[in-house]
């Protein structure tokens, strides 16, 4: 999928997520994993859609900045 | 590596049902249930409610344990609070789902398949043996199972519909979003499910409550995110049972997801189907799926052992699951999608006015079905609704 480097994408609150899944089939990359309890968004292919955000139930998605730290810069996968 | 004829995933009413029912049309052979949870039935996510015919197609409810409460009215609630009473409208069953996955999956325990929990599926691949190789973590320990067929029975977050190249994503719109509470401590007819449909209560869904005993049930709705005024589902849901019950007691909470679209258009591949919620397998209009799931798995299950037997479990052979599935309901989900859409145009004000219509007839002749006709004789903007039923 061509994906344009998003200035911001989808974070998880763990102490919030409830593991209900529903988020999953809402992801359109399927960025979003559920796996041994744990919910992940994986930074690589998010595209910050932000659909995911609002469906939560408990409101435990939220975006968030994707600054690429100096040691590791996030590539542009379309550059 | 273990060898396994059928691997199952997931151990809702959707897997324990495939495992059972591909046991019972082939014994011989070898069926694994996993459960990803330290038991089957928990963690509940369900409103729990259910018809009483699809349900005795599978299990005998009566006197039943993992039965909370037998229902025999309907209650719709107009926004402006309009009570629209159903009496005696048919039976249903509020179920404990705790206590009914577990009779389900003894049954399929019972048949002769081997039911393993706090076990989930991690991954899977094909490898050229004609075989699914599924990666499986028990604990601290990981296998590879190896499967000829794999039913994806792992609900609306299904992993292995993804791993099989499946499309089980779903547009935003038909996404509900919902939160339940469990609430003792009430005021109401414990015979009676009450529906209530509001945009300012439950945008694009409805508000709950399934009696679980005289004085407690679950109190939940589901509502749309992209209709929201900007509050989650829990918010919407703390709002209404201010409102409606600020004295009870709460002892349970759930969220979760229920995917209100249509079947997914390819239910399979080649040593592979998907059941239940992971297919979207749920009634639109409704939001129901526990039956649902029930059939699927039993249609899964008889279409896993009949290919197993004739050697052949390839695409176009497990294709004859997605086409039986239509065939009994999947095609009725789209009609009923239809009317959903066209149903999402009616306002508050439409709904408080439909509701005073339906009261005009008088209980003992009050029948859904009556109902229909005199909303359709008095609001004839409901025709277009009424005529996407036949189309």
């Amino acid at each position: 999928m061509r994906r344009v480097t998003p200035d911001t994408i989808a974070v998880v609150d763990l102490a919030v997520c409830d593991r209900c899944g529903l988020c999953l089939p809402l992801c359109p990359p399927e960025a979003i994993h559920l796996e041994l309890n744990t919910l992940t968004v994986d930074k690589t292919t998010c595209t910050g859609c932000e659909k995911c955000i609002a469906p939560c139930p408990v409101g435990a998605l939220s975006m968030t900045p994707l600054v690429p730290s100096p040691q590791s810069p996030v590539p542009a996968l379309n550059a | 590596m273990p060898d396994v004829d059928v691997l199952v995933v997931g151990a809702g009413p959707a897997g324990a049902v495939a495992a059972w029912e591909t046991k019972r049309a082939a014994p011989e052979l070898d069926v694994v249930l996993l459960e990803r949870d330290r038991a089957v039935g928990s963690p509940v996510r369900c409103a729990e409610g259910v018809g009483d015919a699809g349900l005795r197609e599978f299990v005998n409810p009566d006197g039943a344990d993992w039965v909370s409460r037998r229902i025999t009215d309907v209650i719709f609630e107009a926004p402006d609070d309009t009570q629209v009473i159903l009496s005696n409208s048919g039976i249903g069953w509020v179920l404990d789902r705790t206590r009914f996955d577990a009779h389900l999956a003894a049954q399929a325990s019972a048949a002769g398949a081997t039911v393993l929990v706090n076990t989930e599926a991690t991954g899977m691949s094909r490898n050229g043996d004609g075989r699914w190789h599924v990666r499986v973590k028990q604990g601290a320990t990981e296998e590879v199972y190896r499967a000829r067929i794999v039913i994806g029975a792992d609900g609306v977050e299904t992993m292995v519909g993804r791993w099989a190249g499946l499309d089980t994503r779903v547009p935003s719109r038909d996404m509900e979003s919902c939160a339940q509470y469990v609430l003792e401590g009430l005021d109401f007819n414990p015979n009676a499910i009450y529906l209530q449909f509001s945009d300012a209560i439950a945008p694009g869904g409805y508000a709950w409550i399934f009696p679980k005993g005289e004085d407690a049930a679950n109190v939940g709705l589901g509502m749309v995110a992209l209709k929201s005024d900007g509050r989650n589902a829990r918010q919407y849901l703390d709002a209404w049972v201010a409102r409606r019950f600020p004295n009870s007691k709460q002892t349970g909470y759930t969220v979760g997801g229920v995917i209100v679209h249509t079947t997914i258009k390819k239910t399979y591949a080649a040593g592979v189907m998907v059941a239940g919620d992971a297919a979207h397998m749920i009634n639109p209009l409704s939001g129901g799926g526990i039956n649902n799931a029930m059939k699927a798995g039993r249609l899964a299950g008889c279409t896993a052992a009949a290919a197993i037997r004739e050697r052949d479990t390839s695409e176009r052979r497990l294709s004859k699951y997605h086409q039986a599935w239509m065939e009994l309901l999947g095609e009725d989900h789209l009609k009923y999608y239809r009317i959903k859409q066209a149903l999402e145009h009616m306002d508050d004000d439409f709904l408080n006015s439909l509701a005073r219509t339906a009261n005009k007839i008088s209980p003992e002749k009050r029948t859904l079905g009556r109902v229909f006709t005199q909303a359709l004789i008095r609001h004839p903007q409901l025709i277009p609704v009424a005529a996407r039923f036949f189309v």
